[in-house]
């Protein structure tokens, strides 16, 4: 009677530890995702400080043009770097953001493996006695 | 360097998993900067390009008959008209008109940006590449010792 409800506990083990590990790649996925929009935000927000320093180097009459779809529209120099100042601010709230969701990420992955851990010792603990 | 030197002790330190382990992520990574490498080879070739283009365009007199691309294979006859203003593109979908001058100086100061990242990268990825081979040498000389212990 022990060995079979303790096979029985160690099964539901084995399915605990299986739910563990697929919550654990789920983590994993979702900070892999996570690097990749950052290093996307990362290369705009690159760009956007190369066209500022241009921006920052003209003359206030030179002619500045923005390529909305396929029509290239004459812009205002000083409205051109209010809104790339406008979308530098913006790259820079949305890495925070991701910074700090990642910070959560790294931290539910870190409970989750030790939890992972204290569970394969159970097991390991049971298949002794058994 | 004495950087350099320190890492062989450190990896023969390791077992034959880490050492595996360290040489795959070494190699992954000298593979990501490789193509970074080639990236920016890209872009300064295509800067190049431009900045010649530009110098030969400043050559052309006003007025000069050339044949205009419409598409990749279309192009319909026009004439050259002010070669003095051009337009640059700045990134992010701004376009910006300078001068003939200002636009070769545009153009030079890319090409040395891109130099020096080029530089820089560089260095980084050799370093990443001695690391690389090291723990290659380190986990063929275990292997060996372990081959001939069992």
């Amino acid at each position: 009677m022990a060995a079979a409800s303790s096979s029985s506990s160690s099964r539901e083990l084995q399915k605990e530890l299986e739910a563990k590990a697929n919550d654990l790649s789920k983590i994993q996925k979702d900070i892999s995702k996570n690097h990749q929009v950052r290093k996307k935000y990362t290369i705009q927000l690159g760009e956007n400080e190369l066209v500022l320093k241009e921006l920052d180097l003209l003359n206030e009459d030179a002619n500045v043009y923005k390529l909305i779809g396929p029509v290239l529209v004459k812009q205002d120099l000083a409205e051109a770097n209010a809104n790339v100042r406008k979308r530098i601010e913006y790259i820079s709230a949305e890495l925070k953001r991701l910074d700090s969701t990642l910070q959560d990420l790294e931290e539910k992955l870190n409970s989750k493996k030790e939890a992972i851990l204290k569970l394969q010792q159970r097991i390991q603990a049971g298949k002794a006695k058994a | 360097m004495a950087s350099r030197a320190t890492i062989i002790p450190e990896l023969e330190k390791m077992s034959v998993e880490q050492l595996k382990s360290i040489k795959e992520q070494s190699d992954m990574e000298v593979n990501l900067l490789q193509d970074s490498l080639n990236n920016i080879r890209t872009a300064t070739n295509r800067l190049d390009l431009a900045s010649i283009a530009l110098r030969d365009l400043s050559l052309r007199p006003q007025g000069k008959k050339m044949l205009v691309p419409l598409t990749a294979s279309l192009y319909v006859p026009g004439t050259l008209d002010d070669a003095e203003k051009v337009l640059v593109d700045v990134g992010t979908g701004y376009f910006i008109e300078k001068t003939m001058e200002e636009g070769k100086n545009y153009c030079e100061r890319k090409i040395n940006l891109l130099k020096s990242n080029y530089d820089q990268l560089l260095e980084v990825t050799s370093k990443k590449k001695h690391i690389a081979d090291e723990a290659g040498i380190v986990l063929q000389a275990k292997m060996k010792q372990l081959a001939s212990a069992s």
